[in-house]
């Protein structure tokens, strides 16, 4: 099967332009954020995939980082007979977008990741002499998908073989066609930003403008649907810091995989009306961050969370022992952060405090997809909902899910605090809903198309 | 019927049934202006009338929409109407309060139940999250989105009358949104007339 470079990337993105126009609002309410122009990529792209270069301000005098207006994940399925020559062409198409194209958003950001599916059925012998092991918790670094203690009994956990996460501000870029050899299971878009050069955030603007119940309630200039900003520079793991081999998380063995990293996707709806109208803006802080933070300003959206203002498992324990609430950062910080300084394996220095993982998560409007291959089993809607398509990277499935697991009370140590898991006194918790889960695994840029395949 | 006539005859003669503004005059309607006046009689207050009610409601006390109908020592009040979209329509919920002789916002118990087995209480403003101003018929009203008690979910507008406290506020449910529930709630301001109580 010949694949070109219009095929690869193209198709699935056209489908999404042709059939989400709503997104094309994005462009018009608000102009990509001030970077250099896209130019031809340098001599050496970095060795890995997941990581881009962003700029950053100060909102309330917390550095930020400014994410990427547009974003989009492509999920399919592979219909390959001869795998050798799908890497071949998969990979000839990368390397002529890298030529087209910065590896920024002002060009066009590409991470090529792949599930668990694809590594046992196509290249399972290569999996099972290559896989990088995760030595916390002595299994493979790429695990199926769970679903969590406050996920809904029907969180679907998904079994792509491929997800290609684009990240690019000017969708204009994007005008492809036909997407070949890979079966497009689901188009996930969405956005970010927008407020942070002054005016309305991008999130109340497109609720509003989709109609979305509680769109008014959202903060004018907000980040993010739910009024914080998520992006600041403290909060996010440092460039190299989620890759496999950096914090000795996880061995890569022969090291087919160094320089890659893992990524989990999802889809999280999110209630905006019981959101605003069952918190006040105390409360809200307090669910967000943490209890007894009472300092902040009413209406601030970008509130720091720098390695001084982390909370320890014994603070986030004390803080629900005394309160009955434990905060979502505050909870997740106990695993999400460096509890000592650490020195890397290249050399770095990560002071005590820093986060781990990258956040690359996004406002959507898609219900739960902006396309879905499988309509009835995704509960596809045409109308549009608040959510958030929540990309991040992590050393592994594991860290990730330790994580995750501290967001509704389990703790490093083992405690569980003990709250109904969708309770109100979960807070945020109880907003969300996760449709859909998926680990991926992201390989070094040389080895970004069909790892494994070529052994 | 007499009660109606005897008291609709007693606020016309008292000038009860005055427009809470003034530019565009308002009555309390006919059927409903009976269970009004008795209101402001028994908590000796001025209470706000509506002269429209979001579909299907409406705001006869004793009527068929009427909900909670409750009256404290300290004369506050709370009357509400309430359709039940059993059929999947969804509800409709309005609630009226009063607050004779206070102007402050009232507090509202909180229980918060730590590890199952102990409760924490306190208190919180039964009105909070402030956003925003609306004005109709001569009210300045505050609004509130983050309500407790029997408001909870609804969004809430405040104002003050002659050393008292008045809110009206209806429930965000389908098949109203916020954005549908807020212009019932400012058609709803420009509607109310003040009924006062009988000498």
């Amino acid at each position: 099967m010949q694949i070109t470079r219009r095929g690869f990337l193209g198709g699935a993105v056209a489908g999404a332009l042709g059939g989400a126009g709503l997104y094309e609002l994005v462009d018009r309410l608000t102009q990509a954020p001030k970077r250099p122009l896209a130019a031809p990529p340098p001599a050496g792209l970095a060795a890995e995939q997941h990581v881009i270069d962003l700029r950053t301000v100060h909102s309330e005098g917390v550095e930020v980082i400014v994410p990427p207006l547009h974003s989009e994940v492509v999920t399919a399925k592979l219909d390959v007979a001869d795998l050798r020559r799908a890497q071949r062409d998969l990979e000839d198409a990368l390397r002529e977008l890298d030529g087209r194209f910065a590896p920024n958003p002002a060009g066009l950001a590409v991470t090529v990741a792949w599930g668990l599916p694809y590594f046992e059925r196509y290249v399972p012998a290569q999996w099972q002499a290559h896989r990088p092991h995760d030595r916390r918790a002595d299994a493979s670094a790429l695990l199926p998908p769970r679903r969590f203690p406050s996920d809904p009994h029907d969180t679907i956990l998904e079994s792509n073989d491929v997800a290609i996460f684009l990240r690019i501000d000017d969708a204009r870029k994007l005008l492809f066609d036909g997407l070949g050899f890979l079966k497009t299971t689901s188009i996930r878009r969405g956005f970010a930003g927008g407020g942070f050069e002054g005016g309305q955030g991008l999130p109340k603007q497109m609720a509003v403008a989709a109609g979305v119940p509680g769109a008014d309630l959202i903060p004018d200039g907000s980040e993010l649907f739910l009024g914080f900003t998520s992006t600041q520079k403290s909060g996010l793991g440092p460039r190299l810091i989620a890759n496999h081999e950096t914090l000795g998380y996880v061995d890569v063995r022969g090291g087919y995989f160094r320089h890659g990293t893992h990524m989990h996707l999802s889809h999280i709806a999110e209630d905006l009306e019981a959101w605003y109208l069952n918190f006040d803006f105390d409360e809200r802080v307090l669910t967000v961050f943490r209890p007894g933070m009472t300092n902040v300003r009413q209406g601030a959206q970008t509130v720091p969370q720098g390695p001084e203002h982390v909370s320890t498992e014994h603070q986030v324990k004390h803080q629900f022992r005394t309160t009955g609430r434990f905060g979502h950062s505050a909870s997740i910080q106990s695993t999400s952060r460096l509890l000592q300084d650490f020195v890397a394996t290249d050399g770095s220095v990560y002071p005590k405090g820093t986060a781990i993982p990258q956040r690359a998560d996004f406002n959507t409007l898609d219900n739960p997809f902006a396309w879905t291959a499988t309509p009835g089993r995704d509960k596809f809607k045409a109308e549009a909902a608040a959510g958030v398509h929540f990309v991040v990277f992590n050393p592994s499935s594991d860290d990730f899910a330790r994580n995750r697991l501290a967001m509704d009370g389990h703790l490093p140590d083992g405690t569980k605090l003990e709250l109904p898991p969708r309770g109100r006194a979960q807070g945020i918790n109880s907003v969300l809903t996760t449709t859909h889960r998926q680990n991926f695994l992201v390989p070094p840029r040389r080895h970004r198309s069909f790892p494994l395949a070529e052994l | 019927m007499r009660a109606t006539i005897v008291a609709v005859a007693a606020a016309l003669a008292f000038g009860a049934l005055a427009p809470a503004g003034g530019a565009k005059e308002q009555r309390c309607p006919k059927a409903w202006v009976s269970g009004w006046q008795q209101l402001a009689n028994k908590v000796n207050a001025p209470v706000y009338c509506p002269a429209w009610m979001p579909n299907p409601l409406d705001a006869r006390i004793g009527g068929e929409w009427q909900d909670i109908y409750s009256i404290d020592k300290d004369r506050s009040y709370l009357v509400s109407f309430l359709y039940h979209g059993d059929q999947g329509t969804g509800d409709v919920h309005v609630n009226f309060r009063g607050y004779p002789g206070q102007m402050a916002i009232p507090r509202c118990k909180t229980i918060i139940s730590v590890n199952g087995t102990k409760t924490r209480r306190g208190t919180t403003p039964c009105f909070a999250d402030a956003g925003g101003t609306r004005k109709a018929g001569g009210i300045v009203a505050t609004v509130y989105t983050v309500n407790q008690d029997a408001d909870q979910w609804h969004v809430l507008y405040a104002w003050r009358h002659d050393g008292s406290l008045y809110t009206v506020s209806e429930h965000v449910i389908r098949p109203y949104t916020y954005r549908q529930v807020v212009r019932n709630l400012d058609r709803l301001l420009a509607s109310l007339v003040l009924v006062q109580p009988a000498r």
